[in-house]
């Protein structure tokens, strides 16, 4: 029997549990007794009672059942195999084990393997037999259990949100595990990098080539891992993205709330919130179909040499990107700005330029600075339109016309391809990730912390 | 009239319409020179609505529509030679809660004489600020932190605060709409005593909802009743000898 289909049946039980709870309980109710919880809630106690231990224990069961069965199939083996071998090796075994129980035989294997995968597969059925009669077993014992604990006095509700909570913790707790597994295995594998390329050298060097750094001779000497140029273009298509997002987006954020009217707001937001939906790669497609080639023929006809996937296209359209974030963040901040600080301005015989300029903006700067730094830390991270927009060749230039690459990019190059985990040209990568993740971490703590405390002047 | 005083500002047949909705329907008043006039009627009666129309802060309202004439010295200020900009600075305007801009209180004073070209900063802006001050009655208090927020100043200190600021562009009116519902008694009892010292150099407009308010503060009193002025008076008189039955009503407590 198949782990789904056995789960199918622990949830019938579960339903089952349900309605024995609910049916005992009203049967109670109808006897005249005063019961604490209503039935509905002795039948929950009972399915979740039944359903939660037995699910739980196959899915350990299942996590675990392979490791077992390998341990088991080693301890078996006969000396002249095992002896003296290491643990790659010792996958190996085991695999053209696994792949002789499945009936693909390569040549004539050693009849220890063959035994061997014999008790394989006699092992693997008696784990999936094994499964079932114990989930099952788990779920009917856990059931009557609950069954027995039906009674006027028995507090259901109670014991219903219990659970429940149980349930949500854990799952808050998986949330937090995962980031943190994803954490971890970052720094693990970017300290993997740090002690073949120093961190100082890295994060200082201006030399970025980790193509031709295949060879372990090559990386110290040749300087190639100097994240300098990489960095560097990543803060300047940010740069140019800000450039192009933060006067638009504030400027329409303004023209919006303090002078559009109803019926142009009403039309106007949802065409910016549309800017919004739109997928990065649909923006990247926008960058080199049209903005690219529009830049390079008109930087031709003025005689300059523009290249094909210039920082000015790729840094232009992720700003683009960016208008309505930086827009809705303003917006927000603007609105919250209270009514009477206008009518103080107004009222002093202030223009609606000076009110904004002088009244509004400041008070709203705090809420605008924490949207811009969050679109900051969204434009460091964006991957898609750099990816097919922007140049592979780390360079430090100023100059918007010529191609740089990005963090994100360089990431996406180094493991594409190439899969050899532990060379330093792969490893890299997860440097980078690494200094990526601290720097747009950082930008958005600070930048919470700022709306946060705008927020609260004003409630 | 009482004798002796000219009319300040002169309204006739003032209607407003929020949208479709008439809150002020014809309103006639002559509001006279360095007296102070109280609005007085149940809330919702367009004390606000006739106030606004003075400094044509209504303007700000996109569905609010005036029509009539309100004079100021004899000049019509909904003539369209008329800048609403320029007037607010001869018409200030003090709000019910206090709203101090989140700056210095140098700066809150400052603000007004900044953007009408009044002074440049130095020595003689900090002079519109000290006299502002002292003219509010605030001077003593702040004094030594002119460089802290407004905003931080108590309710009471705040409020007066919006005075001076009003203060600060010279105006010849001050309009001042329930200036004291958001203080406490004591705070309460300051901007009384004011609004009484300020009454020597300009004209004051208080909307009200109290009586004894009224009664301490003003010398002329007008009754608003659902968008109606229903008499004007001195206000010692309209209180102990009301013409209307309606601000008898009001006056003795039957509505409001
Ligand atoms: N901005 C506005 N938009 C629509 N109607 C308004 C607005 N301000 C006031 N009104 C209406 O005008 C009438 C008079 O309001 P207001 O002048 O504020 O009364 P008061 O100050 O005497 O309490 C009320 O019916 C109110 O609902
Ligand atoms: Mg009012």
């Amino acid at each position: 029997m198949s782990a789904t289909s056995l789960l199918a049946i622990v949830l019938i039980l579960s339903l089952i549990g349900y309605f024995w709870g609910r049916a005992s309980a009203a049967g109670l109710k109808r006897g005249g007794q005063g019961m604490h919880s209503i039935p509905a809630y002795h039948g929950y106690f009972i399915a979740l009672s039944c359903g939660i231990p037995s699910f739980l224990l196959v899915l350990i069961w299942l996590a675990t059942q392979n490791t077992v069965i390998d341990t088991l199939l080693i301890a078996g083996l006969p000396a002249h195999i095992t002896d003296g071998v290491e643990t790659s090796r010792m996958s190996l075994i085991l695999s053209e084990i696994k792949s002789i129980a499945g009936g693909r035989i390569f040549g004539t294997p050693d009849p220890a393997l063959i035994a061997a995968a014999e008790r394989y597969n006699a092992l693997r059925g008696t784990a999936s037999l094994a499964m079932v009669v114990s989930a099952l077993a788990v779920a009917i014992a856990a059931m009557s259990y609950a069954r027995s604990r039906v009674s006027p006095e028995f507090r259901a509700r109670n014991s219903v949100d219990g659970i429940l909570r149980w349930i949500l913790i854990v799952c808050s707790i998986l949330a937090i595990l995962t980031t943190l597994g994803i954490i971890l295995s970052l720094v693990i594998e970017s300290m993997a990098f740090f002690s073949r390329v120093p961190v100082f050298e890295f994060l200082f060097g201006m030399e970025w080539s980790p193509q031709i750094a295949m060879r372990a001779d090559q990386v110290a000497s040749s300087g190639a891992f100097g994240a300098v140029p990489v960095f560097w273009g990543t803060i300047f298509i940010s740069a140019i993205a800000m450039f192009v997002a933060l006067p638009v987006g504030l400027f329409s954020a303004i023209y919006l709330v303090e002078y559009a009217d109803k019926r142009v707001r009403s039309f106007v937001k949802p065409l910016l919130e549309i800017l919004a939906g739109i997928p990065t790669i649909v923006y990247g497609f926008f960058a080199i179909l049209t903005v690219a080639p529009f830049i390079r023929d008109l930087g031709t006809s003025m005689g300059l040499s523009v290249a094909s996937n210039s920082a000015l296209a790729a840094g232009g359209v992720m700003g683009i990107m960016l208008i309505p974030f930086i827009s809705s963040f303003a917006d927000d901040a603007i609105s919250a700005v209270p009514q009477s600080m206008r009518d103080g301005a107004y009222a002093l015989g202030a223009t609606k330029a000076e009110t904004v300029r002088q009244v509004l903006l400041p008070a709203a700067l705090p809420g605008i600075v924490g949207g811009v730094l969050l679109a900051v830390s969204r434009a460091i991270g964006e991957t898609m339109i750099v990816v097919m927009a922007a140049g592979l060749m780390a360079k430090l230039t100023a100059n918007p016309l010529e191609g740089v690459t990005t963090v994100t990019v360089q990431i996406v190059t180094l493991l594409i391809g190439d899969t050899e985990f532990d060379s330093p040209k792969t490893l890299a990568a997860f440097g980078l990730g690494l200094v990526l993740f601290i720097t747009t971490l950082a930008l958005n703590i600070v930048a919470l912390q700022v709306v946060k405390r705008y927020r609260e002047r004003y409630e | 009239m009482s004798a002796g005083h000219e009319a300040k500002i002169s309204a006739a047949g003032v209607s407003v319409f929020y949208g479709e909705k008439q809150a002020l329907f014809d309103v006639s008043i002559d509001i006279p020179a360095r007296q102070v006039m109280a609005f007085i009627g149940p809330s919702g009666c367009g004390k606000s609505t006739f106030l606004r129309c003075i400094n044509r802060m209504n303007d700000t309202i996109d569905i609010c529509r005036v029509t009539g004439t309100i004079a100021i010295d004899g000049a019509d200020i909904y003539d369209p030679k008329i800048d609403p900009v320029l007037l607010r600075a001869r018409v200030g305007m003090v709000f019910q809660k206090p709203n101090p801009f989140p700056k210095s209180i140098y700066d809150n004073i400052a603000y007004g004489p900044r953007i009408h070209g009044v002074a440049k900063a130095g020595s003689q802006m900090d002079e519109i600020v000290e006299t502002s001050l002292r003219r509010a009655g605030l001077w003593n208090e702040v004094k030594d932190r002119l460089r802290e927020p407004g905003t931080g100043l108590s309710g009471g200190q705040q409020q007066r605060l919006c005075i001076a600021r009003a203060i600060a562009v010279n105006p010849d009116v001050i309009l001042m709409d329930e200036p004291c519902s958001a203080l406490d008694p004591i705070a309460t009892a300051k901007v009384e005593e004011l609004i009484d010292e300020l009454r020597e150099r300009y004209t004051i407009v208080i909307v009200t909802h109290s009586m004894q308010q009224a009664a301490r503060v003003s010398q002329k009193a007008a009754f608003f009743h659902l968008g109606n002025l229903i008499e004007v008076d001195d206000t010692e008189r309209m209180f102990t000898n009301p013409r209307d039955q309606r601000t008898q009503d009001y006056i003795t407590g039957r509505f409001g």
